[in-house]
């Protein structure tokens, strides 16, 4: 009978070490290819697959101190640390006081489709509900 | 749906195209009516420029406002299932 492959405990740890590195990495990676497709991977995803690449990269180090399972540790850490940053402060927006508020009419205005069509917003009334979507932009 | 950005005519069009939508986009290029509206993101731009926050407004037939999601963080967005909802309770 085929024996399964023993697996010294070493080798497990420092496999470990590699899934959390590459789950970090390919976080990123994951993220900015996405965007490119213009699909954004959702801040709970990302910071869920990097938080978890954190835990097993902490795991593999308290199992081992060895390079790989220190720099799994650190990168992924760093990853966690640079996710955060860009989450909780670099994409924040400040709250303005809109003139768009529930119950109360719209504001007009008039502003050229993309083939240069002028469209009013008063000429929908009466004819058909609107949602209006504000975007940045890709400039 | 009306989509509403400072992109260029030509630049919303590869957009639509690329996403097969057929909806209408809105060229507000110097963000005269995103700030009348109180929707600029100031600074928030590549480089510091302004920028519209992103926001999603439902309006009913009389043209009353009746469902809005003003984002806090420029990567969130409305559920569309959320939107679809506000849309069916008018």
């Amino acid at each position: 009978m085929m024996q399964p492959m023993p697996v010294s405990p070493r080798a497990g740890t420092r496999r470990l070490a590699l899934v959390a590195l590459l789950l970090g990495l390919g976080t990123v990676v994951t993220y900015v290819g996405l965007l490119q497709a213009l699909i954004p991977l959702r801040p709970v995803w990302y910071l869920s697959a990097i938080g978890l690449a954190v835990l097993l990269a902490g795991i593999a180090l308290s199992r081992r101190r060895h390079w790989l399972t220190v720099t799994a540790f650190a990168v992924t850490l760093l990853l966690l640390g640079a996710a955060s940053l860009f989450n909780f402060v670099a994409t924040r927006v400040p709250m303005t006081p809109s003139a768009l508020v529930v119950g109360r009419p719209a504001p007009d205005f008039t502003l050229p489709d993309s083939s240069g069509r002028p469209v009013r917003l008063a000429d929908y009334r009466g004819q058909k509900a609107v949602v209006l979507v504000f975007y940045r932009g890709y400039w | 749906m009306l989509a509403l950005s400072p992109d260029s005519n030509e630049r919303s069009q590869q957009l639509a195209n690329r996403l097969h939508v057929n909806y209408r986009f809105l060229a507000d290029p110097d963000l005269a009516v995103t700030r009348r509206l109180g929707l600029v993101h100031a600074g928030g731009g590549p480089g510091g420029k302004d920028v519209p926050r992103p926001a999603t407004i439902l309006i009913d037939r009389a043209g009353v406002v009746r469902w809005t999601a003003f984002g806090t963080n420029v990567q969130s967005r409305p559920d569309p299932n959320e939107v679809l909802r506000a849309i069916r309770a008018l």
